[in-house]
């Protein structure tokens, strides 16, 4: 949560962002040093995949380079570079949508082909204090994510891991304040009653938390 | 209280984006609903396990920034790629060569790349020595100049003998023709002139002849047109003297009648007269 975001003071550098709207190559270098781990993990929340994550971060950056020149207000860096983020990705989700009809949550558990992750998951309830290493809960409460909508994931994920408030988040998906707390309540909403649907419960967790 | 808090206000309460007074209001209000309360309360239970998702390491790659705008490498920059083509293709030049099976020598500064001939020939020349050259040159020279002198001779001597030729004939013309023209002069121009003279005499005796006819004719003519001009002219003359008479006689008899009329009257009635003559 909170504690996962990188330095604010860094991030908000105005004067790092300034150069690197001139054009200085150290400045810009350094905000994808800054903000690729962000926008990394955006994504990869977003797809539930790296390869895909990395595309996206990858062409976020590239746009990022190109237009960073007619950003006109610095203060609005973070929602600006959220709002090419989310762009690209609900560009892959329809890419993917046509090209593949199924979903990677549709894939059926223990399917050979598919990544360890799903039948390690499917083993858990075998033996649940053994299996739950700390990736193993990522992954499952990461399939949880996967079942929102994407509207609600992007908010979920921007809110709850990017730590952005609603304004920015508003401003990043150009909606209104309201319909971003909204989707956002629909979200925790529907994940209390994803995690109750997979026995997810406090005493499950409590090994972890 | 008919305060109720919206889902936005209350996410916004979960998030801690409320101002002060607002968040009191939503405690008291949380305070009255415990319904309200427990279910946020499970959301935020629901934010601490989702919390457990952790971000995942990667490092952004390095050469990322420099990818789009800056240094192209120089073995892609366009002068490089020019050059190293015409040494590439020069090199294959050589090696073909090399391979098909001709010469390619290098030797006192000169690069030869031959598939056919044989390189012998340039040796020989070059054994030449300057002497030779210019001896070469010289001899060349002469025959030249012989060659010119022969053909100089010949077409003079050419040119000589016909101009001879013409000469001899064309004053063998010349003379015959003077001879034959001073025999025959003189008898000749004598008649001539006689004839001339004749000729002449003759002409001016019909000129004269005939002008003097014409004149005749012409004054003959002249007089007569001339008299009858005069008659004509008298005649008209007479003719407008006679209407002018004419006239002059009338206008007196005309005034003649209106004395008459006026001394009548004048006598007739002497007084009204008088008025209206003084009235005039």
């Amino acid at each position: 949560m909170a504690e996962t975001l990188p330095d604010g003071t860094m991030m908000h550098s105005d004067a790092l962002l300034e150069r690197a709207r001139q054009g200085d190559k150290n400045a810009q270098g350094k905000l994808v040093q800054l903000w690729y781990k962000r926008i990394y993990n955006f994504s990869y929340k977003f797809f539930f995949d790296h390869d895909l994550a990395m595309e996206v971060s990858q062409k976020t950056f590239i746009s990022m380079h190109r237009n960073l020149i007619g950003l006109q207000d610095v203060a609005r860096f973070k929602s600006w570079l959220y709002t090419i983020a989310v762009n690209y990705c609900r560009e892959e989700l329809r890419k993917r949508k046509t090209t593949r009809s199924v979903s990677l949550n549709d894939f059926p558990a223990g399917e050979d082909e598919v990544s360890y992750r799903w039948e390690t998951s499917s083993g858990r309830s075998d033996n649940p204090e053994k299996q739950f290493r700390h990736t193993e809960l990522s992954d499952l409460l990461q399939q949880c994510l996967m079942e929102l909508s994407a509207e609600q994931r992007e908010v979920v994920i921007m809110k709850e891991y990017e730590g952005l408030k609603f304004r920015e988040i508003a401003d990043a998906l150009q909606v209104s304040e309201n319909t971003v707390k909204s989707r956002m309540y629909y979200g925790l909403d529907g994940l209390k009653k994803i995690l109750e649907k997979k026995n997810i419960t406090k005493e499950a967790l409590g090994y972890e938390l | 209280m008919n305060y109720k808090p919206d889902e936005g206000t209350l996410m916004a309460y979960l998030y801690g984006e409320l101002d002060a007074a607002e968040t009191e209001r939503v405690e008291q209000y949380l305070q009255q609903h415990p319904q309200v309360q427990e279910q946020l309360h499970q959301l935020s239970t629901v934010r601490k396990r989702m919390g457990a998702l952790n971000d995942v390491e990667v490092i952004a790659p390095p050469v990322f920034v420099d990818h789009e705008q800056r240094s192209i490498p120089f073995w892609k920059e366009g002068y490089f790629k020019i050059t190293m083509g015409i040494a590439a293709s020069f090199l294959f030049l050589l090696i073909a060569a090399r391979l098909i099976g001709p010469e390619v020598t290098y030797s006192n500064g000169e690069l030869r790349i031959s598939f056919n001939d044989t390189p012998k020939k340039t040796t020989q020349e070059q054994l030449l020595t300057t002497n030779e050259v210019q001896q070469m040159i010289n001899s060349s020279l002469v025959k030249n100049n012989e060659t010119i002198a022969a053909n100089w001779e010949e077409s003079n001597q050419k040119i000589q003998e016909s101009l001879q030729r013409n000469l001899n004939t064309n004053s063998a013309r010349i003379d015959k023709l003077v001879s034959g023209v001073s025999a025959a002069s003189q008898d000749q121009v004598r008649t001539f002139v006689a004839g001339m003279q004749e000729e002449n005499l003759k002409l001016m005796k019909d000129y004269f002849q005939l002008s003097a006819k014409d004149q005749q004719v012409y004054v003959e003519n002249l007089l007569v047109d001339f008299t009858k001009y005069l008659h004509e002219q008298r005649k008209q003359d007479l003719m407008l003297f006679q209407t002018r008479m004419n006239s002059i006689e009338k206008n007196t008899d005309q005034f003649k009648q209106e004395t008459e009329q006026i001394l009548a009257s004048i006598i007739s009635n002497p007084e009204g007269t008088i008025r209206k003559v003084n009235n005039y």
